[in-house]
């Protein structure tokens, strides 16, 4: 059962909604709503502090997030209609949400559970390069990410093309890349004796087309896996998409919510940031049904959260959603610099170690800005799950984990412009054995070993 | 009453004020062109203010509407003058099967403050209309963009299409967006690529000019 909340209501009212030009949306209706919300909540970004201990705050986000939802709606592109909800369809949503899931199949099944800030219960970790990769490489990587002990859940890398030929949405080739996507991926977990991993699939398909082709529950995504839907810069979505959450419901898989509020557009700074992610959780659950929220806020310029105006706005919805509902979301890494450089290992320990102990899952970790194909590896997405079963079964605070942060983000904060894109999947892992280089392998233990020093005690 | 003071009034995107007292400027006398040169070193230093993201979207989209707002005023006097002179013509858009336009209004706006005459074509836009809404304006350049790796094929169909039709040389096509990069504009034949919205007008002087 997934917390599907009156599809058809729904999708009638992006029909039936109120007329708005697309061009007024952004600039008329939300970004002045939000405004006037991170005002009359007294909502104030800290950069001294980039994980905040304020749970008054986390409250007034929460509530700044409610009435955005309810007072701007959510734009059909299509239709050019909003959808909007009542304070009394939340509050049913929310109270209808279960708060955990069996996610996976057989003896691969994981149990997922809301988690609380500063919560002693590892992390549910989802592991994903969040990149495009060659195809020669595709089985190799998905292989490598499903040998790390710690993956409750996958999501593969993205082909970019399907038997040489490239890849284009929403045509025959996206059909063909994402049956491609979803074998690889099924075929790597039975050879590496995992077959039921909880897996999210496929991020190939562009095109609600490609998605809708691999809903099989012998050979493509089951119904123990999860599907995303998106949403379009900000709070704007398209029939494309409704498409989606329909089909995914209609099918009996789960859903997920993706989305990436971007700070210095539409939701102004951290401020708005932070509130605009809180309430896309909300509008995952209502409009889509979605079980989990997939929360990518990023940087207009650097398109990475590893930075301290990011990670405050990461820190606040975090502590906002843990202290307000019982929903699952997941905090989804976007670093600034490439695999096998020491950059890219602090800035996923910083992301994830903010998250965790603020109450978030992890999904780690989009590097290189998610913009440089096959520059993405499972040794850093290692390095983030491991730091969050540690900042959680250490029980680490709010104000121990801020104090490790900033002195992580002094190594690293100055670089994000022009961060090192480092190396690609296969000058640094074996790609035969789907394993790690000894010289990258011999970084990862360094910067465990250094943050290790700064107070995090990992459990080997 | 001064030029800088409606710069102020443009960077704050006081759109109503900025008209009033543009119109009044004029109508005293000011050259017009000295008012084209301060609306230029505004949305210079709100650009760089946008670039450093000391300012955000919202303010530049306002900065950007006060601005049209003004050379709206000025249009009578400055075609007395010999008119504003037009860097050049671009239609842009995002590509078909992308709904990512938010990297394209941005380029859009730094374009039309920089001096640009610019057709916006959309989202999700097919690549034929891209070809045939330049021949309708009269265009110099074909801007496309594309947030998704599935998408950027579009990129290189638009310059199929022109080499198909043989207008291949008409046309200077400029590319952007997250998964692009200048290896991908060279394996398409793209002429421009451009890694952020700042630095597009002045590589498209320079294509152009060049």
């Amino acid at each position: 059962m997934t917390t599907a909340y009156r599809h058809w209501e729904i999708l009638e009212r992006s029909q039936t909604g109120p007329f708005m030009d697309e061009d007024d949306f952004l600039p008329k209706h939300f970004t002045p709503t939000l405004k006037k919300l991170i005002k009359k909540y007294e909502i104030k970004y800290d950069p001294k502090n980039p994980c905040p201990t304020d749970d008054d705050m986390a409250d007034r986000i929460w509530q700044a997030a409610w009435e955005l939802f309810r007072d701007v709606g959510y734009y059909n592109t299509d239709s050019h209609r909003l959808i909007q909800v009542t304070d009394e369809e939340i509050r049913e949503a929310l109270y209808m949400a279960k708060d955990q899931y069996w996610v996976g199949g057989g003896k691969d099944a994981v149990l997922w559970k809301h988690r609380q800030i500063e919560d002693t219960a590892p992390p549910f970790c989802i592991m994903s390069p969040d990149i495009t990769c060659d195809e020669q490489y595709h089985q190799s990587i998905c292989m490598a990410y499903l040998k790390e002990p710690l993956l409750d859940g996958i999501c593969g890398p993205i082909l970019e093309k399907t038997f040489g030929h490239l890849i284009e949405s929403s045509g025959p080739t996206e059909i063909s890349g994402c049956i491609q996507h979803i074998t690889n991926q099924k075929l790597a977990a039975r050879l590496l004796g995992r077959p039921g991993t909880f897996m999210v699939a496929v991020g190939t398909a562009e095109h609600d087309s490609g998605q809708i082709a691999v809903s099989n529950d012998e050979w493509g995504v089951q119904k123990t896996d999860a599907r995303l839907v998106g949403s379009l810069t900000e709070f704007k979505t398209a029939d494309t998409l409704l498409n989606r959450s329909l089909h995914y419901a209609q099918y009996g898989c789960y859903t997920g919510n993706l989305t990436g509020a971007i700070y210095g557009g539409w939701c102004g700074g951290s401020e708005g940031t932070a509130v605009t992610t809180v309430a896309y959780s909300l509008i995952g659950l209502v409009i889509h049904g979605a079980i989990f929220n997939q929360h990518f806020p990023f940087h207009l310029n650097y398109g990475s959260n590893t930075t301290r105006e990011l990670l405050w706005a990461i820190s606040m919805a975090g502590q906002a959603l843990a202290r307000n509902s019982k929903l699952l979301h997941t905090s989804n890494g976007f670093a600034n610099a490439g695999p096998m450089t020491e950059m890219l290992f602090r800035e996923t320990a910083v992301h994830a170690m903010v998250s965790t102990v603020t109450g978030w899952h992890l999904w780690e970790m989009a590097s290189t800005r998610n913009k440089y194909k096959n520059r993405a590896t499972p040794l850093e997405a290692r390095i983030g799950v491991e730091v969050g079963h540690a900042v959680a079964r250490q029980g680490l605070s709010r104000a121990e984990v801020n104090d490790i942060a900033k002195r992580l983000l002094a190594k690293y904060e100055d670089d994000a412009a022009d961060a090192p894109i480092g190396s690609e999947y296969h000058e640094c892992y074996d790609v035969a054995k789907a394993v790690p280089t000894q010289e990258h392998y011999d970084m990862f233990r360094r910067i465990k070993d250094e943050i290790a020093e700064m107070g995090i005690e990992f459990p080997f | 009453m001064s030029l800088e003071e409606l710069g102020k009034l443009v960077e704050d995107g006081e759109t109503e004020e900025a008209q009033e007292l543009a119109e009044k400027l004029l109508k005293d006398g000011t050259d017009p062109l000295k008012m084209i040169a301060e609306m230029t070193r505004t949305m210079a230093r709100v650009g760089d203010l946008f670039a450093k993201l000391e300012i955000f979207l919202p303010e530049i989209m306002l900065a950007g509407e006060a601005l049209s707002g003004v050379v709206e005023v000025m249009a009578p006097y400055l075609e007395a003058v010999g008119g504003r002179v037009v860097k050049g013509k671009i239609v842009i858009g995002v590509v078909k099967g992308d709904l990512h336009e938010i990297g394209k209004n941005i380029v859009k706006l730094i374009l039309e403050t920089n001096g640009f005459e610019v057709k916006d074509l959309g989202y999700n836009v097919d690549s034929l209309t891209f070809i045939k809404e330049a021949e309708a304006m009269g265009a110099d350049f074909i801007g496309a963009s594309s947030l998704m790796t599935t998408t950027i094929p579009r990129q290189k169909e638009i310059i199929e299409l022109l080499k198909a039709k043989g207008i291949r040389e008409q046309y200077k096509v400029v590319i952007g967006g997250a998964p692009t990069s200048q290896m991908w504009a060279d394996q398409i034949g793209a002429d421009l690529y451009c890694k952020d919205a700042k630095s597009a007008p002045e590589l498209m002087s320079n294509l152009l000019n060049s």
